[in-house]
């Protein structure tokens, strides 16, 4: 079987449309109100994915159907690094056994995720491939080294599941929708282990590797801003859902790059104001 | 502001802006999109069309002078709504007959005089306006225009609870089409 598969060979059926970050990026539009003068009738005051948001059911609909997708492609991602990488004790491009184990395992709970997120979707009015599906998620899994995978996949991208995922059982819970709540809680709780595994083996494999953690813990961090998507996670009112401390923590977070990323997401959100400004002046002065 | 001039029904419609640069929306195809709905509805008030193409966010509303056949009818709406979510930036003809045509609807039922008591769009809770949402779904389906049900199901069940009774008002508003103001605020 194909080993080190492309994103751009991924398998998906007439009804999915893709893009990238790099495409996404090129929307000079934003919902953040860069200018402050919207009214808040119109733009809202807040940003925050929460039922009281005039356009709660539809902002839903296009969180739960890039959830989806998200899951196929971590089901994608956890099957790739299982078959990938020669068995052997973690050097030299091996991985361990027992972590393919916990990778077959992790793609075995993306599928029911996705089977789920599907469902889900259907029940919130949304047809599977009605919005275009972002691959940055699966681009995170191509990594020629399996550590900087477990980094950017299981902790920048599942740790951004466990928020996200948070965020949407709150809304369901909030609106009284119990199928939504009580999906999100289940996959949650799934999400937190994904996240522990990636910790766990991420300082196991590299114990004697002080320099490969190191890297693996700077690409973590690139991800990560980049999964912030321009500061859609943040703890401002401006960002559609927060960071779940309690359950990164759990997941093997510690206090510090718990701290980190949020920083790094009040960055991403300036430089995304800040990126909008700009282009609204070029589009300003080409008008 | 440049406006352009759709001809094909006695509606005058005009669409600001002109030239779009946030946005791949071609003004002349979406003067003629609310042209065809206008006549479909037997609306010829003038009708002005407002586009915000700063925001991919999909709010629509909509605004008349008065309830006569002359009044200007002004459709408010945010970019996102009239968006190909497959290809972002781009306009969808099925999306903007759908969330243009139902605030045409809504202002085809201003003119009733059993709207009058009925808040502006931007005054109305956000129940009220779940409950006009879906009578007008409703109604542009019948009229042939490509309308997800259960989306408005979803929407209208995410304003009024997940319960049997809310299903059963949903369909009642849904399959209505000659309700008042007081009819569709209480339900159908």
């Amino acid at each position: 079987m194909r080993q080190f598969f492309p994103v751009e060979d991924l398998a998906r059926d007439e009804r999915f449309v893709q893009t990238n970050m790099a495409e996404r990026m090129k929307d000079g539009r934003t919902a953040i109100d860069v200018e402050k003068t919207s009214s808040a009738k119109s733009r809202g005051a807040s940003k925050r994915l929460t039922p009281d948001r005039h356009d709660a059911s539809d902002a839903a609909r296009g969180l739960m159907h890039g959830i989806m997708v998200g899951e196929i492609q971590a089901l994608e991602g956890a099957g790739r690094t299982a078959h990938d990488f020669a068995t052997g004790d973690g050097t030299n491009d091996t991985v361990p056994f027992e972590l393919k184990l916990d990778m077959a395992r992790q793609a075995w709970d993306e599928a029911r995720h996705v089977e789920i997120s599907a469902k889900l979707s259907d029940w919130m009015g949304t047809e599977l491939g009605e919005f275009a599906e972002n691959t940055v998620l699966f681009e995170a899994a191509c990594s020629n080294d399996p550590i900087l995978r477990l980094a950017g996949v299981n902790r920048a991208l599942e740790g951004l599941a466990i928020d996200v995922f948070t965020q949407m059982k709150e809304f369901g819970d909030i609106a009284g929708d119990p199928y939504l709540e009580f999906c999100e809680d289940w996959m949650l709780a799934d999400e937190v282990t994904h996240v522990k595994m990636g910790s766990d083996w991420l300082r196991k494999v590299t114990a004697n590797d002080p320099d490969r953690r190191t890297k693996a813990l700077e690409f973590q961090q690139v991800v990560d801003k980049l999964f912030s998507f321009g500061g859609a996670r943040g703890e401002s009112e401006e960002s559609s859902f927060s960071l779940a401390k309690r359950f990164r923590e759990l997941a093997g977070f510690t206090d510090d790059e718990v701290d980190t990323i949020s920083q790094m997401d009040h960055e991403a959100l300036e430089e995304r104001k800040e990126a909008v400004r700009k282009y609204r002046e070029r589009v300003g002065a080409d008008a | 502001m440049s406006d352009v001039t759709a001809t094909h029904s006695t509606a005058k419609v005009t669409v600001s802006p002109e030239e779009f640069a946030f946005v791949k929306y071609d003004a002349t195809e979406i003067a003629t999109i609310v042209a065809e709905l206008a006549e479909q509805l037997g609306i010829a008030n003038p009708i002005r069309v407002v586009v915000d193409e700063t925001t991919p966010l999909a709010k629509v509303y909509e605004e008349i002078d008065a309830a006569s056949s002359d009044a200007t009818i002004t459709l408010h709406a945010e970019s996102g709504a009239l968006e190909d979510r497959k290809h972002p930036m781009s306009f969808s003809p099925t999306g903007a007959r759908e969330s243009l045509g139902r605030i045409l609807l809504r202002a085809h039922d201003r003119m009733r005089t059993d709207f009058a008591d009925a808040p502006g769009d931007l005054d109305l809770t956000l129940e009220q306006n779940a409950a006009w949402d879906t009578y007008c779904a409703g109604r542009l389906a019948r009229m042939g225009v490509e309308t997800n049900q259960q989306r408005w199901r979803y929407n209208h069940r995410n304003r009024f609870g997940f319960n049997d009774d809310v299903d059963e008002m949903f369909d009642r508003l849904w399959s209505s089409d000659d309700l008042g103001w007081a009819d569709v605020a209480s339900g159908g």
